[in-house]
């Protein structure tokens, strides 16, 4: 009896932070624009580009090269930095057009957002002849990587070894931001420029440059992020593929107060409803809307406090 | 001079349509189909008047709810509030036609306009929640509207699949609504009939409240110069929630009348597709009733003509519909990068239209 | 004393609102003092101080700093040579602390990184050497006023500055906190910084200050030794007319009070009093002109009467009711008229037509709307009669006002406001940025509405137009009443004495 429930609660603890993966790189790089005073909502398209474009890649270096068709796992890698590459390239444009031409970058999100939905799913009809999903046999997903020191430790162990690169990476991702924003220069120069733009310009700081790099990076983790949605557990490719994580990790970002730390959290959080709505669905006959409907709700409430939190600290530095 | 702006907003838009189109061409090169020939195709899926149902109408139909939620957004965004919570006041309305018009037992003529009512009431109640976030905690408008867009479906899903689940069945769906409040359709199968009219009405009455009423002109002073406002005596707070209110309310009507006319019933998905339609209808029609009508047909009619006339004719995706409209969408969202080049062309014709003009003129008086 | 700074025939002319900021301004500041400019609003001296920190460029001069020429293109220049600049609204990040802020933008650590204990240590020295005390680890948005004033001048002496610029130092600080203030500039001298402060409030100045230039519409008027001169020689240089305003205004005819104010306070959110204790009675048919250098509670005297804010302390009484918790539109029906500061932006809506702008205030009262729908044809014609009787130029009902000229603007505002039939009307910097033609029409306007027995309630820095129109006059500073003078006394040597701090005994 131990066992079986030991069993049911370190799988649904794995497959928590495997639906956490994509939630939470999402909300990296939503926590890495908003800290830096950009608001961007194109995050959940920027995810779905990213599981097609690392899709399509890994199919192509696949079977268009020799590389390739010898090592079916480096393909996948591969297509997954073409994704990464591809998500830096499109923070880069929308970078230029917010400082040079001063576009909205809301409006801007909106309409990547929906070319997003709309043109991977053409695309994959008309190159691939699929309307619903496509999936390849040669593509290999991502092997779980499995470390022996991790084996010896009991039950944690357990719980964090097995997963796939990507998984690891945004661990990884976490720990590097956490530094960069509580120990670098270039974290001091990311909080002044969002909150005090002009304070930053009084002392030489670019405000410009700073918040590239952040759509610049930000870009190229959604797209990460998306990657491990269509190469990383499955292989394949399904229209509307991030179906709202990227929301999510807008969401969790603001839970997480725009820290790397608290976003991390932030998704594990909403990756373990995610989690347990499913168990719930095939388990009992409790409906999992509840559950899922959690994450969304909180975040408002946390919304709220912080937003009122603000207003109060304006107010009283108003100097009239 | 004001001509010209009007002018020069028309030229700009007309410029984003046009590139929309262009890279439209691109993308169908693969399909290895005449980039004219698709065009052609897709104009008359979408307004065409032939077959035994014209497209036509099966078009102005399907740019109902498209209307409505479009003056919903217009709402928002007159007021300086970027709220794209559409999508769940649309599905509450529904809910709240599929769920009164079973359990309420009225006569015909009365039950109708009760459901509208409610629907009404509870979209402007769900308009009024981000609203009230906004306006006295200062939360941001856009995340909390997407919050709620999501709770609502969410709650949809779960009405759907236990309470209100009508069969034990595979579908997860409502009962389906006594025929006797079934709204009248113009034309069978075409989905066009009253909501059509009451969808015009509601843009001619917009117009009227907003251009020619005290409260109207106080929303637009709210919205283009709130400090101009305040000064005035104009109480802001208040104009804000009372605009949210209508918006929201016309969006729950939205889905009370696809219900009431169309589907008779909600089942999961209900609202898949409706999207951000709204807000897009809103902005490339310059968030005006006027242009909201226009860009919802238009809209409407791109995603109908790809559906009937690309994808069935063509074999084309039907997809491409919607890829026509986020590039349209995405012209506008640039619109900064190649205004100047616009301008020059814009300035240099009217320069040559008045020389024609003149030259017209001398010729005139020399006879 | 070397000649530290040496301005030589500095001139700046700004286009966009016809001011020659600076007309061939030549003075020098010795190494070492603390020299004050003094002067009231549009003496030129904010500009001045901008162009010696690289913030803005003049059209011709030239500035010396130790002998060598110099022109700065940015602050990180001038900073880079030596000179700092402390604003009157604080460039602070409010999240980080008192060393990350001093810091910011000049990090200490290697390799990218942060070293927060070399920063902390580095505060400390920097803090025991100026005699500044302040704790490194303070979070910025839990200090008062004072302090961050503290932040700010640390930030610029961490980078090394030699000259340290200070405008309008003391506007935001508490009694106490300037005394405090007023030690440090003291000490900083002491040890070797020249420091040069912008001030209006004389007795400040004389306290601290070793030779005070005094500038007047951008010339410089004089320099001289603190010691040397006093408050009422000062204020003379810095009002002195020579060319006077002429208005021609019958005898004003006074009837009953119609705005009585009774200690009348307001403070703000971080504990500074805008408004202290202002006591004063407006009588129907008078124009009551209220003077001082602007930031010493003109907005918010205006603002609380008209009731955009809540007054603090006192009452407000108006036509013998108590205005309290009253919107801002109950107190327009009631009769009370205001043409704002800033006439863009709060006066009118730019982008809306003459109608439409015309309208305000208007539009929900019985004759211009019927069951809901606003009559076209009486706002339009309402529009029409102010352009008609204010003669509005190169304006019809369907233009959108933000194309018309200043003059015009005002006169929109002015009519709309006048159209009500107010008891009190309130005029804030009535005649700002406008030609000539525009201000004696304004000027004219408001006589005629005072001799039909109006109230007029004239707040404006311009001397000239305080004297040429008030029948008395009261002066703010540091948000008191500083004085009141009726009729005979009002002359400019009173008013501009009383407008630095001084006192009329």
């Amino acid at each position: 009896m131990n066992e079986v429930f030991d069993f049911f609660t370190i799988n649904l603890a794995s497959s928590s932070i495997r639906l956490a993966t994509p939630i939470i790189l999402a909300a990296l790089a939503a926590a890495l624009c908003n800290k830096a005073g950009v608001l961007n909502l194109a995050i959940e398209g920027e995810m779905l580009w990213g599981s097609f474009v690392a899709i399509v890649a890994t199919f192509l270096i696949r079977n268009q090269t020799t590389l390739g068709q010898m090592h079916p796992i480096l393909a996948t890698y591969l297509g997954i930095i073409v994704a990464m590459i591809f998500g830096a390239l499109m923070g880069w444009f929308f970078a230029w057009l917010h400082t040079r031409h001063h576009v909205d970058l809301v409006v801007l999100s909106i309409a990547i957002n929906m070319l997003a939905s709309e043109t991977t799913v053409y695309l994959m009809r008309v190159l691939f002849k699929q309307s619903g999903t496509w999936s390849d046999a040669s593509i290999v997903q991502l092997p779980p990587l499995s470390f022996s020191l991790l084996n010896r430790i009991p039950i944690v162990g357990q719980l964090l070894n097995g997963y796939n690169f990507i998984v690891y990476a945004s661990w990884v991702l976490v720990v590097v931001l956490v530094i960069v924003f509580h120990k670098t220069k270039y974290g001091r120069y990311l909080k002044a420029v969002g909150e005090n733009p002009n304070a930053a310009r009084s002392v030489g700081i670019s405000v410009n440059k700073v918040q590239h790099w952040a759509l610049i990076s930000s870009g190229a983790m959604a797209c990460l992020g998306g990657a491990f949605l269509s190469v990383g557990h499955l292989t394949l490719f399904t229209r509307d593929m991030s179906s709202g994580r990227g929301w999510l990790g807008n969401a969790a970002a603001l839970f997480g107060f725009n820290n790397p730390g608290g976003s991390f959290f932030a998704g594990l959080f909403f990756g373990i409803a995610d989690a347990v709505a499913l168990r719930l669905q095939n388990v009992t006959k409790i409906p999992p809307y509840i559950i899922q409907i959690m994450p969304y709700f909180l975040t408002i409430v946390i919304l709220s406090v912080v937003s009122y939190k603000a207003r109060m600290q304006k107010s009283r530095n108003a100097l009239h | 001079m004001k001509n010209k702006q009007i002018g020069m907003k028309i030229v700009v838009s007309l410029s984003a349509i046009m590139l929309g189109i262009l890279v439209s061409f691109l993308l169908i090169a693969p399909t290895g189909v005449s980039p004219y020939k698709a065009f052609g195709v897709l104009f008359s899926g979408a307004f065409g008047i032939s077959g035994k149902v014209w497209p036509l109408w099966i078009t102005l139909g399907q740019a109902t709810p498209l209307i409505l939620t479009g003056l919903a957004a217009m709402y928002g965004f007159r007021v300086g509030v970027f709220c794209i919570a559409q999508e769940g006041q649309y599905v509450f309305g529904a809910l709240m036609a599929a769920w009164l018009g079973v359990q309420l037992q009225l006569p015909p003529w009365l039950l109708v306009p009760c459901i509208m009512i409610a629907s009404i009431v509870i979209g402007g109640l769900y308009g009024l929640i981000p609203a009230i976030l906004k306006v006295k905690l200062g939360v941001n408008e856009i995340i909390s509207s997407i919050m709620l867009n999501n709770i609502a479906t969410l709650a949809l899903e779960y009405l759907v699949a236990f309470p209100l689940r009508a069969d034990s069945g595979q579908k997860a769906q409502s009962a389906v609504l006594p025929q006797s409040i079934w709204l009248f359709q113009f034309v069978k199968g075409s989905r066009w009939g009253i909501s059509f009219l009451l969808a015009i009405l509601l843009v001619v009455i917009t117009y009227v409240y907003i251009w020619k009423t005290p409260r109207g002109y106080e929303l637009r002073m709210v919205g283009k110069a709130p400090l101009f406002a305040r000064y005035g005596g104009v109480k802001s707070d208040h104009v804000i929630l009372r605009t949210m209110f209508i918006g929201g309310g016309i969006a729950g009507l939205a889905g009370c009348l696809e219900v009431l006319g169309n589907y008779h019933r909600v089942m999961t998905g209900f609202s898949s597709g409706l999207g951000f339609d709204g807000l897009s209808v809103a902005m490339l029609g310059g968030s005006h009733p006027f242009g909201v009508l226009l860009v919802a047909i238009l809209l409407a009619g791109i995603r109908q003509g790809a559906q009937l006339g690309l994808q069935i004719s063509l074999k084309i995706p039907r997809e491409l519909g919607g890829v026509l409209i986020a590039l349209i969408i995405f012209f506008v969202a640039i619109e900064n990068v190649y205004r100047p080049y616009v301008d020059k062309l814009y300035s240099k014709l009217v320069v040559v239209i008045s020389k024609i003009g003149k030259e017209n003129q001398k010729t005139r008086e020399v006879q | 004393m070397e000649k530290f700074i040496q301005f030589d025939d500095i001139c700046k002319y700004y286009t966009s609102s016809n001011v020659q900021a600076n007309n061939h301004v030549s003075f020098s500041i010795n190494s070492g003092e603390v020299h004050a400019i003094c002067g009231e609003n549009g003496a030129g001296k904010s500009t001045l101080m901008n162009i010696l920190f690289g913030m803005e460029q003049p059209d011709s001069g030239t500035i010396q700093v130790d002998g060598k020429p110099m022109l700065f293109k940015s602050p990180s220049d001038a900073i880079a040579s030596g000179i700092g600049m402390v604003h009157q609204h604080f460039m602070v990040v409010n999240s980080f602390s008192v060393a990350q802020n001093i810091l910011l933008g000049s990090e200490l650590g290697k390799y990218g990184f942060v070293n927060h204990k070399r920063e902390v240590d580095f505060v400390n020295s920097l803090s025991q050497k100026y005699h500044l005390p302040i704790d490194p680890n303070a979070i910025v948005e839990n200090l008062s006023v004072g302090l961050l004033q503290r932040v700010e001048i640390l930030k610029m002496l961490a980078r090394n500055v030699k000259i340290l610029i200070l405008d309008e130092p003391t506007a935001v600080l508490t009694p106490q906190e300037v005394k405090e203030f007023l030690k440090t500039l003291r000490q900083l001298a002491s040890d070797g910084t020249t420091i040069l402060f912008i001030s209006h409030k004389l007795q400040e100045v004389l306290d601290v200050s070793d030779r005070i230039t005094v500038m007047r519409k951008g010339r410089v008027i004089g320099t001289t030794e603190t010691a040397a001169t006093s408050i009422p020689e000062l204020a003379n240089m810095m009002v002195g007319r020579d060319v006077i305003l002429q208005v021609d205004k019958p005898k004003a005819k006074p009837m009953q009070a119609v705005l009585e104010l009774r200690n009348l306070g307001f403070t703000n959110g971080s504990g500074v009093k805008k408004l202290e204790n202002v006591s004063l009675t407006i009588k129907a048919g008078e124009i009551y002109g209220v003077a001082g250098v602007s930031g010493n509670g003109q907005d918010a005297l205006v603002s609380c009467i008209c009731g955009m804010i809540e007054p603090s302390q006192g009452k407000m009484i108006f036509e013998g009711k108590e205005l309290k918790g009253s919107s801002v539109q109950q107190r327009r029906r009631q009769g009370i008229a205001h043409v704002p500061e800033d006439r863009i932006t709060v006066g009118l809506n730019p982008f809306a037509t003459v109608t439409e702008n015309a309208l305000m205030g208007y539009q929900n009262r019985k004759d211009f709307s019927h069951r809901g729908i606003l009559n076209k044809k009486h706002c339009e014609a309402h529009a029409k009669t102010i352009i008609d009787s204010y003669s509005v130029a190169g304006a019809s009902i369907g233009s959108p006002v933000g194309k018309l000229s200043g003059g015009n603007m005002q006169k929109i505002v002015l009519g709309r406001e006048l159209a009500t039939h107010p008891k009190l009307l309130i005029v804030n910097q009535p005649t700002r940025g406008l030609d000539v033609g525009s201000i004696e029409f304004v000027h004219k306007m408001i006589i005629k509405e005072r001799d039909a027995g109006v109230a007029i309630l004239l707040v404006s820095v311009e001397l000239e137009e305080i004297l040429a129109l008030s029948d008395r006059v009261g002066v703010l500073f540091s948000g008191r009443l500083q004085g009141e003078l009726e009729s005979e006394a009002i002359n400019e040597h009173t008013i501009g004495l009383l407008m630095v701090g001084g006192t009329c005994t």
